[in-house]
């Protein structure tokens, strides 16, 4: 109980998941994608997340599945090591330490152990030339093998594992890099290099992007910066390469996937739409357009029902093979800049912060899931480099969640500001937001700060809405009845301009009881009366202009908190209009928590950000966490818990009611924990692990039962020959060979000399008796296939048959050695016509 | 027997309903078998639906009931005591455990397994029941899955390995309820009577006489006994309640260590017989336990209650919940939707409610108020259903835009607040402008008085009006007639405006700028047409404007739209509009002398008298360019003078600075 009382920054909302190819199982039931220093397994049936496979510690750049078991998945990350994995289950097999940053994974059916990656040329960070090596990955059975036999295929190439690409069998691999594609044919040991001229007219824009093999003929598809696609062919002849080219895309080709048959190509890139081109024409062409954002990567699943498209606002679509979304994978949307800052919807508990370009987005934290973008902005999202449009910057809720209010803008130059608020008004009947008022250019300027007045429901005090503009004025925004039209709408007015001295208004906020109101002036802090306004007083602390501004809660209620750009926190008596006390801290993000006196300061002084949690009227901060994290803190909230947690230690005893969570510079959410991390455990540990015990198919349910039938008859009726059979079956050797998970055991090549040496120990028994065991075996065999769901629950018990299948070998005596060579020496042709 | 028969008659209307469970301890989910046999899982949050299995007999084996894994799956350990599990309880919560496994009964025997989390069956509960399952439970610790049916049996499984670990005979009819004792050593059925059964011997601990009718809902209203003095074996002094079918009552029964007592110690009234009940267990004496009803009428029931002992008379809700559409517009009576279940938030200060169909239903957290004893929340099924569907794949919620929505621009009432009262001293000024309007009115009210209206009646008269544009327009500006006000707002031809607004009577020009200001909010195309009506007849018009006492309150909203739109120029372009003005000004002064024979000489005449006095007065009107206007002025001779001397280079000059200036060369001459 007392180690766990240690306070720790947990990271929430996951990473990006869209960092490298997302990779479709064999039966397109799973997808893996890495996400951040993990892979994640989801189900594309139900977009849940099955497992978490823990155990890198750097970024994982690439996933594969293991071309000879397709159970297990090869991960390769920064740290160095490839591990493998059985994602079914979620466990580590094996980890191959390489030694270098590993940038990008190729593994192949062509090659058994080796496989490929790209590493920087001399393992130096700044370099920005890297290698193509094989890897070759020894069979050793531990569990963390060193893998150090590299040897260079490809020189000088892009780290992107979209810029190289294998044929599937591995006959050659191609790679682009600025203006040229470079293909090394494995049989040849060839190396071919093919440039391209960059084009005059716009200087360079023939950029090679990317670059896919088709798996069928020998074409090479390559992406390029200005859109097209180019189909290379007969490439195996330095001179007489020919290239067709296909144009659709305006803006560059961020990602080519062939079709498992490759009768059509897949390309898409900034325009966010999909396109499917059939029989590389370029007038059979489909689209799939609207995936909401850029298209980074794309996959095609091995058994050609799936697509997906991995976006870079953190989302995957899964696409049917006829153009249809199917399902969605949504991460914490990563949009440019979170402008809105952290807000809390008090219906849903939900943090709403920026999403998509001109939407909103609901995360439920409880849940750690994306619940929905909510489109403000309602325009049409084009997607192209480079062009101001609307986004929205400015976001806040009233008290009960009833009211919303947003800002959007649009900046063509300096001087050409638009500006439009909108208020939106929860609509019980609907379950939505329903659009109250509109107001255009609100403020001559930018908006800096938007508040509501918060108060009961229950006294009829009318809403009350502050902005604060950069024109140096605020503006008090009143919901009035209309009275010239005949159905009396409420609609939101303008109730007051204030402004002092022509000041640029930065902040505003009101008193917990909202009888007052806060405006800071740059570096004058205003109080207003929210009755009459009326100027109450005024607060500064210069030189300093205010950068923050918050009022104190509870028995707090009567300190005024500012932070000031030179350094300062300030905390000014209401009643006496007095300094209370100021403290020198160059304080970034200031935030009070709504349930109780706390205050969060975060400071930024070099790299580092420190987090300060403090009551305005204590004289010592209740707590100080230094280093909370790399980079800066962006913004701040305290969010309510459900159930008050009840955590013994006074230290942390600011967690019980509401948690704090900080969003980074690089849109990072982080919280705080006071559990070890062994009591977070991932969910997929706390599954119920049930036995599949299931007839799988309504198929299986007409043939299996007929076939159970045949086969119990079947077995009545050998049942004399099965009895002086009995030998060889209790071969242990035998036993576990059959009833151990294939992609447990080690290769076949291997197990061969054993299993055949199991058949021959008894030399009593005659050859025909040895055909009649091989009946059997495959009688056997089939009814394993049957249960092969079953015997995955035993793995456990069959920890370690290598080492029983060792043992077998080497209690072969010498004699049965001579016996043995004797038998080889026979002539078994007989067996085959069998 | 009578209760037989009624038995089996409700057996059907039980399955009739659709059998749903929320996931549980934080409700995240909620499972829901509709009427088709399809399974589908709903997210609670969002409302979205997570995904749908169809079972492969879901025609001829309907699912009959739900029941989710406990959270934290199997914990292989022994229960703990009361306080200590709890405790592990929340923090599994915390971690965000996923309640992967669903445990389906059918109406043949089988019992399924379904994983939520893969979208897949994990497996099938075969040899146990040979007929319809009335519920299924699982054991909160140890794994274990209870179920009963209606072959009088109840069967304990054990999940992993799907096996079946004992079977017994549960009651002489079929066994319709069931229910875990809070510490996991007792199970309660309910067939024809309640029996509590100790589950480690099998054996029945203590009888209850139980309902008439099928026993539909059993559960454990709390957790320790009611006083703490006394030592607790785990179930003693507990409460539990039941409900059945066609009963209006909900009976709770105590634990009691005397064997004696077998009757109900109090019950809960509703308004129809209960499908789904739901209850905040209290963790203190005081804390009242809050129980929600569902009743089939659609109606929830809320109960707060501190159990303590026995009471004869049946106690009533504290609060009635319904829903019923709005009524509005084409179904004008209003309709009521009802409530299929409802679940207490983990904070158990708001209850999710799912109401509307089984097919399509929506789900709302709902914050307890309990001071009204009756509540009808109004909800528009139709409309919400019809945002949901569009949300449903791309995860994009659009929020309503209607045209009701009031839209505020620059200059419209409502932008910018009446009064602007920055500081006390500006507030003075505004007033003090004001004064010497009111003071004007006289004047105004003589010029009325004289001679407009005998004017304007001598002019209609005497004038031959060939062209019928200004007659045409004063008759839609009087009549509101827009097919008229567009034929003639629509022109053009800048001759035929300025003629048009010429001709015009005086007493039409401020409702053409109303009529004109009104068409300038209005779509961008039609502001740049009415542009060349506004500057005529503010040309045109500008002296009579300026008599206008009340010309700041009329022509404000005007003023202010322009303002604005004319922020983002360059001052030059108000340079140029105020040059223009004056210039027109100067070059109408003479033509009206030369050419016009409208007799208005008096008003002319008296305007030039008084024109230093009203060219202050619309100074007023634009109060905060008053200095820019002299500067102008001064600048505007300056210029002239400079014209004189080089006219070429100032024209090419002007062109230059104003890039896109719609200062036409006719202008240049006519200044000349």
């Amino acid at each position: 109980m007392v180690v766990q009382e240690q306070l720790r920054v947990v990271r929430c909302g996951g990473s990006k998941l869209t960092g490298s190819r997302a990779v479709f199982s064999a039966e397109a039931k799973y997808l893996l994608c890495a996400s951040g220093d993990y892979v994640k397994v989801y189900s594309t049936a139900t977009e849940e997340c099955v497992h978490i496979l823990q155990g890198h510690t750097d970024l994982v750049t690439g996933v594969q599945l293991n071309p000879q078991n397709h159970l297990q998945l090869y991960s390769c990350s920064l740290d160095g090591t490839i591990k493998l994995w059985d994602f079914m289950d979620g466990i580590l097999i094996k980890t191959f330490v390489v030694g270098y940053k590993l940038f990008s994974f190729y593994a192949l059916s062509g090659f058994e152990d080796l496989v490929f990656v790209i590493i920087p040329r001399n393992d130096d960070e700044t370099t920005d030339s890297f290698q193509l090596v094989s890897v070759k990955l020894t069979k050793a059975p531990d569990q963390k093998v060193e893998a150090k036999e590299l040897s260079l295929i490809l020189d000088d190439i892009d780290w992107s594992p979209k810029c190289t690409a294998f044929e599937r069998e591995g006959e050659y691999v191609a790679s682009v890099r600025g203006l040229q594609l470079t293909v090394y044919l494995f049989k040849k040991k060839k190396t071919f290099r093919f440039p391209l001229s960059a084009t005059s007219k716009k200087g360079g824009n023939n950029f090679f992007t990317c670059v896919a093999c088709h798996p069928r003929e020998d074409c090479i598809a390559s992406g390029h910066r200005d859109g097209k696609i180019r189909l290379w062919r007969n490439f195996n002849h330095k001179r007489e390469y020919t290239f067709s080219t296909l144009h659709w895309h305006h803006d560059a080709v961020m990602d080519l996937a062939f079709s498992v048959e490759g009768t059509s190509l897949l390309s898409g890139g900034v325009e966010s739409v999909l396109v499917q081109w059939r029989d590389a024409s370029n007038h059979k062409k489909e689209f799939l357009p609207r995936l909401g954002c850029t298209i980074e990567y794309i996959t095609a699943s091995p058994d050609g029902t799936f697509y997906c498209t991995s976006h870079s606002d953190n989302k995957i679509t899964i696409i049917h093979s006829n153009l249809r979304v199917s399902a969605i994978i949504q991460g914490l949307v990563k949009g440019n800049d979170i402008k809105t800052g952290l807000v809390v919807d008090p219906k849903t508990k939900a943090l709403v912060l920026n999403g998509r370009p001109g939407h909103l987005q609901f995360y439920s934290l409880q849940s750690d899931k994306h619940l929905y973008n909510l489109d403000i902005v309602q325009q049409e999202h084009i997607h192209q480099l480079g062009l101001n449009q609307f986004e929205l910057v400015k976001a806040a809720f009233n008290a009960n969640g009833n009211w919303l209010a947003t800002v959007e803008q649009r900046e063509e130059k300096e001087t050409e500001l638009e500006l439009q608020m909108k208020v939106w008004e929860y609509d019980e009947q609907t379950q939505s937001f329903t659009l109250n008022t509109r107001i255009n250019m609100p403020h001559d300027n930018h908006i800096t700060a938007l508040c509501f007045r918060d108060t009961d429901e229950s006294e009829h005090v009318t809403p009350t809405l502050v902005t604060a503009g950069m024109d140096g004025q605020f503006k008090v925004w009143v919901l009035q009845v209309d009275s010239d039209v005949e159905e009396q709408t409420a609609s939101w007015t303008c109730d007051f301009v204030g402004s002092y001295h022509n000041y640029q208004a930065t902040n505003c906020c009101f008193s917990e009881d909202g009888s007052l109101l806060a405006v800071s002036f740059e570096e004058t802090v205003t109080v207003w009366d929210s009755e009459t306004w009326d100027l109450k007083c005024t607060f500064c602390h210069p030189p300093g202009k205010i950068q923050n501004l918050c009022f104190g809660r509870l028995s707090c209620s009567k300190y005024l908190l500012g932070t000031t750009n030179n350094g300062f926190v300030c905390c000014w008596n209401l009643l006496s209009c007095i300094l209370e006390w100021s403290a020198q801290l160059n304080v970034a993000v200031l935030q009070i928590d709504p349930l109780s006196e706390n205050i969060a300061a975060v400071s930024c002084l070099s790299k580092n950000s420190d987090l300060f949690v403090f009551k305005p009227n204590e004289p010592r901060p209740l707590c100080i966490q230094r280093n909370v994290c790399r980079g800066n803190v962006q913004c701040a909230v305290f969010i309510p818990r459900d159930v008050p947690e009840s955590i013994d230690a006074e230290k942390h005893q600011w967690l019980n009611r509401s948690q704090l969570y900080l969003l980074t510079q690089t849109q990072e959410l982080m919280t705080f924990s006071t559990k070890s991390p062994e009591e977070r455990l991932t969910p997929s540990r706390k599954q119920l692990a049930v036995e599949d015990s299931l007839p799988v198919t309504p198929f299986f349910l007409l043939l299996g039962k007929h076939r159970h039938q045949k086969q119990s008859k079947g077995d009545a009726e050998a049942g004399k020959v099965t009895v002086h059979n009995q030998l060889p079956q209790e071969s242990p050797a035998v036993k576990e060979l059959l009833h151990t998970p294939a992609h447990v055991l080690p290769s076949a090549s291997f197990l061969c000399p054993i299993f055949i040496n199991s058949l021959l120990i008894s030399k009593e028994i005659k050859s025909t008796e040895e055909a009649a065991d091989e009946v059997e075996m495959t009688s056997e065999e089939a009814e394993d296939e049957s249960d092969e769901e079953m015997d995955l629950a035993e793995i456990k018990q069959d920890a370690q048959p290598m080492d029983f299948l060792s043992d077998i070998a080497h209690k072969l005596s010498k004699s049965q050695e001579k016996q043995l060579r004797k038998i080889r020496k026979m002539d078994y042709t007989w067996v085959s016509a069998l | 027997m009578a209760a037989a028969a009624a038995c089996s008659g409700d057996t059907a209307s039980i399955a009739a309903r659709a059998p749903c469970a929320f996931s549980p301890s934080d409700c995240r989910y909620l499972a829901l078998s509709g009427p088709d046999g399809r399974l589908r899982v709903w997210d609670t949050p969002s409302s979205r639906l997570q995904h749908e299995y169809v079972p492969s007999a879901h025609l001829s084996a309907a699912c009959t009931c739900l029941a989710w894994a406990p959270p934290g799956g199997a914990r292989q350990s022994p229960s703990k005591e009361g306080p200590l599990r709890k405790k592990r309880k929340s923090e599994a919560a915390e971690a965000g455990t996923q309640y992967d496994l669903l445990a389906i009964g059918t109406a043949v025997g089988s019992i399924l397994l379904y994983s939520t989390v893969k979208g897949e069956l994990q497996s099938k509960l075969n040899v146990g029941h040979d007929n319809r399952i009335n519920c299924v439970r699982w054991h909160q610790d140890n794994g274990c899955l209870y179920s009963c049916s209606d072959d009088k049996n109840i069967v304990e499984w054990n999940a992993q390995t799907c096996k079946v670990k004992c079977k017994w005979k549960g009651d002489n009819s079929s066994v319709n309820s069931l229910c875990i004792s809070p510490d996991g050593k007792m199970l309660l059925s309910a067939g024809r009577t309640i029996k509590l059964w100790d589950l480690e011997t099998k054996e029945i601990y203590r009888h209850f006489t139980g309902h008439a009718t099928a026993v539909s809902s059993l559960t454990f209203i709390t957790v320790r006994p009611p006083n703490d003095n006394q030592p607790f074996d785990g179930i003693t002094g507990l409460y539990f309640m039941s409900g059945a079918v066609c009963d209006r009552l909900l009976s709770v029964w105590q634990v009691r260590t005397d064997r004696k007592e077998k009757n109900a110690v109090m019950s809960f009234a509703v308004t129809d017989e209960p499908i789904c009940v739901d209850l905040t267990m209290s963790e203190t004496k005081e804390e009242p336990v809050k129980l929600a009803v569902v009743c089939r009428d659609g109606q929830l029931h809320l109960f707060e209650h501190i159990l303590n002992g026995y009471c004869k008379k049946p106690l009533t809700s504290n609060c009635i919940i319904q829903i019923a559409t709005p009524g509005k517009g084409s179904n004008s009576i209003p309709k009521p939707v009802p409530i299929l279940a409802a679940a207490f938030c983990s904070d158990k200060q708001s209850l999710l409610l799912v109401y509307g169909n089984t097919l399509q239903p929506i789900i709302e957290r709902v914050s307890l108020s309990t001071n009204e004893s009756h509540v009808c929340l109004i909800r528009d099924i139709q409309k919400t259903l019809t945002l949901k569907t569009e949300m449903a794949v791309t995860k994009v919620k659009t929020p309503v835009v209607s045209s009701e929505a009031k839209v505020l621009v620059p200059g419209v009432r409502g932008h910018r607040a009446a009064a602007i009262k920055t500081t006390p001293s500006e507030a003075v000024e505004t007033e003090s402008k004001r004064k010497p309007g009111n003071e004007e009115e006289s004047i105004e009210d003589r010029l009325g008085a004289m001679d407009i209206d005998v004017k304007k009646v001598k002019r209609s008269g005497g004038l031959p009006q060939a062209d019928s544009f200004a007659v045409l327009l004063v008759q839609g500006l009087e009549s509101n007639d827009s097919d008229i006000l567009n034929k003639v707002l629509q022109t053009k031809k800048e001759s035929a405006i300025k003629a048009t607004v010429a001709r015009m009577p005086v007493h039409a020009v401020i409702p053409l700028l109303h009529e004109i200001t009104k068409r300038l909010h209005g779509h961008p195309y039609s502001a740049s047409q009415m542009t060349p009506w506004l500057k005529a007849v503010l040309t045109i018009h500008a002296s009579y404007l300026s008599t206008l006492p009340d010309l700041v309150p009329q022509l404000g909203m005007l003023y202010q739209f322009m303002e604005s739109r004319i922020k983002t120029l360059q001052k030059l372009s108000r340079l140029h509009g105020k040059l223009f003005l004056l210039i027109t000004q100067v070059a109408a002064l003479e033509k009206i002398e030369n050419v016009s024979d409208v007799a208005r000489t008096a008003k002319l005449v008296y305007e030039e008298e008084s024109s230093e006095e009203d060219s202050d007065d619309e100074m007023a009107a634009e109060k905060d360019s008053d200095e820019n206007w002299d500067e102008d002025d001064e600048n505007n001779e300056d210029d002239r003078e400079e014209k004189s001397d080089n006219e070429q280079e100032m024209a090419v000059d002007k062109e230059g600075i104003n890039g896109d200036s719609d200062l036409d060369p006719e202008n240049e001459s006519e200044e000349e």
